[in-house]
């Protein structure tokens, strides 16, 4: 019950945080996509 | 661990939610960021333009006379401060000495930097003294002294660093670091060393890239439009001072000292550091078998230490994912040329944390210029002069933090952004090397708000 009772605590932690997972998470597909993109241009070479 | 109590009052009342302030400033540091990759296409703040001041008024304020009662005034107020220090009541808040230190001189500096240029260069006792003395001794050989030392390239600014971290160690880690006395011996003890170093380097030199006070106050005088050049003041684009810092080594690490000294003072007030501090400090105690405040002390060094470390760990993250975009470029190049972005962030940093106490304990100086020695003297009639505590609202304070800090981190940005620009020979490359830095700004900003935020006190 430990746990589940804390969750209240996190749940704020995150919101506090919301803007760094947001960055982060854009940042990732950004980079991903980035790959991508020079993945299928090398393969048209 | 000098008048502790920054915050004077507690908020409790905000008219929206703490959090929605944190929301907030990452929106406005996401839109200038888009905003600046949309219009910002080249750079703008790398040129060197400067004009005079209007009516000869910039050569009046450059003068050799003003320059002399600036150097006098700031030899007076030097002389005051040791004098008190030794002579004076040891009570921190009934001696000139501690608030002079700690409020006017370390504080009041920053915002006159930011707003009127490099009005320390002015005052500065050391260079004062060191300018003096050789000007003196001219006269008594009647000779030109002998050429200085050349400064060597790889001290840098690396003197400078030292110096502010060993202010900010006293000031936070050295118990009694507040004392009058303990305060005029380390001004002795750094006036010897830097006099070493005037004798040895020059005074010009050492000012210009070791006198640690000296570079400090430089680097946030970079952001003023106004600007000394050929013994005339004159005006220039606000922040386009910085882009044209000399890239010596030790720049990054002073940057890194300043930042993270400045939070590592707002995380000693956190629960996170007060609940583990006693426990490191006694493993301290039981291992090394130090004295409870030595194994304190020792704790505090070890604590600024890693969040100095920290800070550098998080802006190299920033520098490495930039590298990653391409440009051919080390990281330790882009690690200086990013660097100059960093200074409006310590200015917001400095002004937010210490907001509070330069207005109310700035006060303190109407008492203290009539009793300096606290001694019951009341030489202009204003001793009696209490701290007024009621100047502005809590919310205000708060209000005025979270702008401090937002305005600072998007004016590196501004300066990152626009040496981005200059720097990679295509456009996409730049802003895409800015998605990290806008990484590092968001994580400093976050910080930043934590730091002076209630939450975890």
């Amino acid at each position: 019950m430990l746990p589940i009772a804390h969750a209240g605590h996190w749940l704020t932690g995150i919101a506090y945080f919301l803007p760094v997972i947001c960055f982060l998470v854009w940042l990732g597909i950004t980079q991903l996509r980035e790959r991508r993109a020079r993945g299928g241009r090398g393969r048209e070479r | 661990m000098f008048l502790i109590a920054h915050g004077i009052s507690v908020r409790t009342d905000l008219p929206v939610p703490e959090v929605i302030f944190w929301w907030a400033a990452s929106i406005v540091l996401a839109v200038s960021f888009v905003a600046l990759a949309v219009l910002w296409p080249k750079p703008r703040l790398e040129d060197r333009a400067w004009r005079p001041l209007p009516g000869g008024i910039g050569r009046v304020l450059a003068s050799r006379v003003v320059e002399i009662v600036c150097g006098a005034i700031g030899l007076f107020l030097f002389a005051l401060t040791i004098y008190a220090g030794f002579e004076g009541t040891q009570s921190t808040t009934a001696n000139w000495t501690p608030i002079f230190v700690y409020v006017i001189f370390w504080l009041a500096f920053v915002p006159l930097s930011v707003l009127f240029g490099d009005i320390f260069r002015a005052f500065n006792p050391w260079r004062a003294i060191g300018r003096a003395v050789a000007g003196v001794a001219r006269r008594v050989t009647r000779s030109e002294l002998p050429e200085p030392l050349a400064y060597p390239a790889w001290l840098g600014r690396w003197p400078a660093a030292a110096g502010i971290f060993g202010f900010a160690a006293l000031e936070l880690v050295v118990s009694g670091g507040d004392k009058p006395e303990t305060l005029a011996v380390a001004i002795l003890v750094y006036s010897a060393l830097t006099f070493v170093g005037m004798a040895l380097y020059g005074v010009e030199q050492w000012t210009r890239r070791a006198e640690a006070f000296g570079v400090y106050y430089n680097l946030f005088s970079r952001i003023s439009p106004f600007e000394t050049r050929d013994g005339e003041v004159g005006l220039r684009k606000p922040l386009s001072g910085l882009p044209h810092v000399e890239q010596l080594p030790g720049t990054v690490p002073l940057l890194m000292v300043m930042i993270g000294t400045v939070s590592f003072d707002g995380f000693t007030s956190k629960r996170t550091w007060n609940s583990r501090s006693p426990d490191i400090s006694q493993s301290f105690q039981d291992h090394l078998s130090l004295t409870p405040e030595h194994a304190l002390e020792l704790t505090f060094l070890l604590g600024m230490l890693a969040m100095v470390l920290l800070i550098s760990g998080f802006y190299r993250l920033g520098i490495l994912g930039a590298r990653s975009v391409g440009g051919g470029f080390s990281a330790t190049r882009l690690s200086r040329e990013f660097v100059h972005s960093l200074v409006p962030i310590a200015v917001a940093y400095v002004g937010a944390h210490y907001f509070t106490l330069l207005l109310y304990q700035g006060q303190a100086l109407a008492y203290l210029a009539s009793d300096p020695l606290g001694h019951g003297s009341d030489i202009f009639g204003t001793a009696g002069t209490e701290v007024s505590y009621g100047l502005i609202g809590s919310n205000v304070e708060w209000y005025v933090k979270v702008a401090m800090i937002v305005t600072g981190h998007v004016a590196g940005l501004i300066l990152a952004h626009d040496r981005a620009v200059a720097l990679y020979r295509d456009a996409r490359e730049a802003v895409r090397s800015q998605y990290w830095m806008l990484g590092v700004m968001l994580g400093f900003t976050l910080l930043a708000i934590w730091l002076v935020s209630e939450s975890n006190t």
